[in-house]
């Protein structure tokens, strides 16, 4: 059986690879990719912990996880076609006008 | 049905009249004159009775009271003292008021006029018949706000506005004082009752006061060193609200202001409503002055200072009724003597004080009057535009002339042969003659000796200027109508009559006003608190007897060799270049120095110099404080970039530090 920490490392790893996509990408799908990424290290933690505790929880809140990043993503995709549409980019620096 | 039972309605009927008047007045004829008329007139008739069954068992006196709140009452006190306050301010008022139908009748606001009257009136009548003394300061209140709106009249003369601001915000610095008194007086008796005060005692009323005066006696307090009793300071303020409302040294500037009122006015307030309440308060709490060691002695050289200073400036007057005004100052003085000298002859100096004070309602009422019928007549109130009024004005004249006798003090002693003033304001005198030889305090005497002599001079000089010698303009003129000339007469009759016939059981009436079933005052036994050691009226010298009447006849001589036949030439006396004139004539400087000077340079500028600097200071606190969140704002908004991740970043960053925190504090714990 594969020890849990081998788990939570992976899971760590993708999430810190999320979070500097997150941070360091310009580009809107990039960061919604990114994004999808720290969901789906957290659903590696629901499941690997659900296993180890011999708990099914953590399953079934995986596969509502899993289930919410796929709206999630739909109304991300759905929002930033709108933006292309209105200024022909979706390059994140130039949709500032929410400032002082 | 005992007329005791309806000793209430003496103050409430003229209040009800003020409201009917007020609001209905209007509609009637005269301005609903008839009104106050009847309500005062049935005030009168309830006194006079009130004050016949006192005479006659002067132990019963009248004296019901109803719990207010807490530890106060309201209540009614009709003792020998209020009933003759009472009978006299009800007559004279009656009577002023009858006068004012002829002298008003031009006048637009006549209506306001009686409604303002009326209150006045009832007002006073109020403070009399108090029996506590918070009762007595409400009362007293009212009446200052009556005298104002009185003075301010004819609000549309800034002159008269200017007046009625003054006397009420001169007579206000007085009325703080008093105030702080009944506070102080409340204070102390509080804690003689430990705070546990037994139900049905209220412990402002007059009674409870007197009763435990020997208790606040024993307090003191250390004001610069000295050891104070309270009693001293107590009736100390409470005579400083008395200088006020009585025109005293150094807050009478407002009395010969007050001339700005209409004439009944005048007289309404220097006879009978207002100034005679500084007295009345001090002779009502003269149980208390006598234990206060040097109060009585403050009250005394005080009143006699008053009388001589406010005498001297009535000579030079040449307003008619600013002669008459710096003289009710001067006779205002002599009533605060005559209760001075009470150190030294005890509850004799109420009986003696309020003798005066009543003569000189009827006299110096009459004296108004007259002059309003002058005026009236003559249409100017200066005197030396008049000059031969006698010869038009017959019964005006006759009165005034019988006024200024008895203002003069004429008669014979060891007689009833007498005016009225001629008693009252000689027993003063000897009084302060038998001070000053018990005491070896001389002042007192020398000085109402000498305003003995001023007095008459002035007031023959009012005569002499506006009834002989020749006209001096061309006035025309006519007798008043019979509503003035009536009361006129019956003045006079009691101005020549009242003294001599009343003078012996009056004093004796009064001043066992102390002495009954309401309160029982050893004034010896307080005296010695005080430190007084009480004589009696013995045997004076005949020169004393007779020297008030031969310095009246100097000073009558004076007035008539100097104003009658003219054989002095006033000329060169009455010029800017004399000093003493022109000290006189400018009143001491007093408007400089108190007006001028206190109240514009001192009190206005400074307090405008202090807004001033406390409006800058709080501008730039606020101003600062404003620039401080504007900054602030400023600087903060720029976190605010748009960009999603800085955003994130910052997010990231909070989430990092705060598990960081917790894992620390944990550790620690």
């Amino acid at each position: 059986m594969i020890p849990i920490e081998l788990y939570i490392g992976l899971s760590a790893i993708i999430f810190s690879i999320g979070l500097y996509g997150l941070m360091t990408q310009r580009n809107g799908i990039r960061i919604l990719m990114s994004v999808e990424l720290m969901l789906n290290a957290a659903n590696i933690n629901l499941v690997a912990f659900s296993s180890y505790n011999a708990d099914l929880t953590g399953q079934v809140f995986a596969l509502y996880s899993i289930a919410l990043a796929a709206c999630e993503a739909a109304i991300g995709f759905a929002i930033l076609m709108a933006i292309f549409k209105m200024k022909g980019t979706i390059n994140l620096d130039s949709i500032n006008i929410l400032r002082w | 049905m005992a007329v005791e039972n309806y000793a209430f309605l003496i103050p409430l009927l003229p209040a009800l009249a003020f409201v009917l008047t007020f609001f209905f007045g209007k509609k009637l004829p005269n301005g609903g004159a008839i009104i106050p008329i009847a309500a005062i007139a049935t005030s009168f008739v309830i006194s006079l009775l009130i004050t016949l069954n006192l005479l006659a068992n002067p132990e019963e006196v009248v004296s019901q009271s109803f719990s207010w709140f807490a530890m106060l009452n309201i209540g009614i006190l009709v003792d020998p003292l209020a009933a003759v306050m009472l009978t006299m301010v009800t007559f004279v008022s009656l009577l002023i008021h009858i006068y004012s139908l002829g002298y008003m009748s031009h006048d637009k606001a006549q209506s306001r006029y009686f409604a303002e009257t009326a209150l006045f009136t009832a007002s006073m009548l109020g403070l009399i018949l108090s029996d506590n003394i918070l009762q007595l300061f409400i009362c007293w209140e009212l009446v200052g706000v009556c005298s104002f709106l009185l003075i301010g009249f004819w609000f549309q003369k800034p002159s008269a506005a200017t007046a009625a601001k003054k006397a009420f915000l001169t007579t206000r610095i007085g009325d703080v004082m008093f105030l702080s008194g009944i506070v102080l007086l409340f204070t102390d008796l509080f804690k003689i009752y430990n705070g546990a005060i037994p139900d049905g005692v209220y412990i402002l009323r007059f009674d409870v006061i007197f009763s435990h005066i020997p208790e606040i006696a024993a307090m003191n307090a250390t004001i610069f060193g000295m050891e104070v009793s309270h009693i001293t300071i107590i009736t100390l303020l409470f005579f400083g609200g008395a200088v006020g409302k009585s025109g005293q040294f150094p807050l009478h500037v407002w009395l010969p202001d007050a001339m700005e009122g209409p004439t009944t006015v005048s007289a309404l307030i220097h006879a009978a409503t207002m100034v005679t309440a500084g007295v009345y308060l001090v002779a009502r709490t003269f149980p208390m002055f006598i234990a206060a060691p040097s109060s009585l002695l403050v009250v005394a050289y005080l009143g006699a200072f008053t009388a001589i200073f406010a005498a001297t400036m009535g000579i030079v007057m040449n307003d008619i009724k600013r002669v008459l005004a710096y003289s009710t100052i001067s006779q205002l003085g002599y009533m605060m003597l005559g209760l001075g000298i009470g150190a030294t002859i005890g509850a004799e100096a109420v009986g003696i004080s309020l003798f005066h004070l009543i003569n000189h309602a009827f006299f110096k009422a009459l004296l108004f009057l007259c002059a309003g019928s002058v005026i009236h007549a003559v249409g100017t109130q200066d005197m030396r535009q008049m000059g031969g009024v006698a010869k038009v004005m017959p019964i005006t004249a006759a009165t005034m002339i019988i006024a200024a006798l008895a203002l003069g003090g004429f008669g014979i002693p060891g007689t009833i042969i007498g005016t009225s003033g001629f008693f009252s304001k000689d027993a003063i005198i000897e009084s302060a003659y038998v001070f000053g030889a018990s005491s070896g305090m001389w002042i007192p005497y020398v000085l109402s000796i000498v305003a003995a002599l001023l007095t008459s001079l002035y007031i023959f000089r009012l005569i002499f200027m506006t009834f002989f010698g020749k006209a001096r303009t061309d006035y025309g003129g006519h007798e008043s109508p019979a509503t003035m000339t009536i009361p006129l007469s019956i003045l006079a009759l009691f101005a020549l009559f009242f003294g001599g016939l009343a003078t012996e059981r009056f004093n004796t009436f009064v001043s066992d006003t102390f002495m009954n079933d309401f309160v029982h005052v050893n004034i010896a036994e307080l005296a010695e608190i005080g430190g007084y050691h009480l004589g009696h009226h013995g045997h004076e010298p005949l020169i004393i007897l007779w020297l008030p009447l031969i310095v009246a006849a100097a000073g009558l001589l004076i007035a008539a060799l100097v104003y009658g036949m003219k054989v002095v030439n006033m000329d060169r006396l009455v010029s800017r270049n004399n000093p003493i004139y022109k000290l006189l004539y400018n009143r001491y400087y007093q408007n400089e120095l108190f007006t001028n000077f206190f109240s514009v340079k001192v009190v206005y500028e400074g307090l405008s110099y202090a807004g001033r600097a406390i409006d800058t200071g709080f501008d730039w606190l606020v101003g600062w404080l404003s620039d401080l969140v504007l900054e602030t704002g400023e600087s903060l908004r720029q976190f605010q970039t748009g960009a999603v991740q800085n955003y994130a970043t910052a997010v990231i960053t909070g989430v990092s530090l705060l598990i960081i925190l917790i894992k620390v504090v944990m550790e620690v714990l």
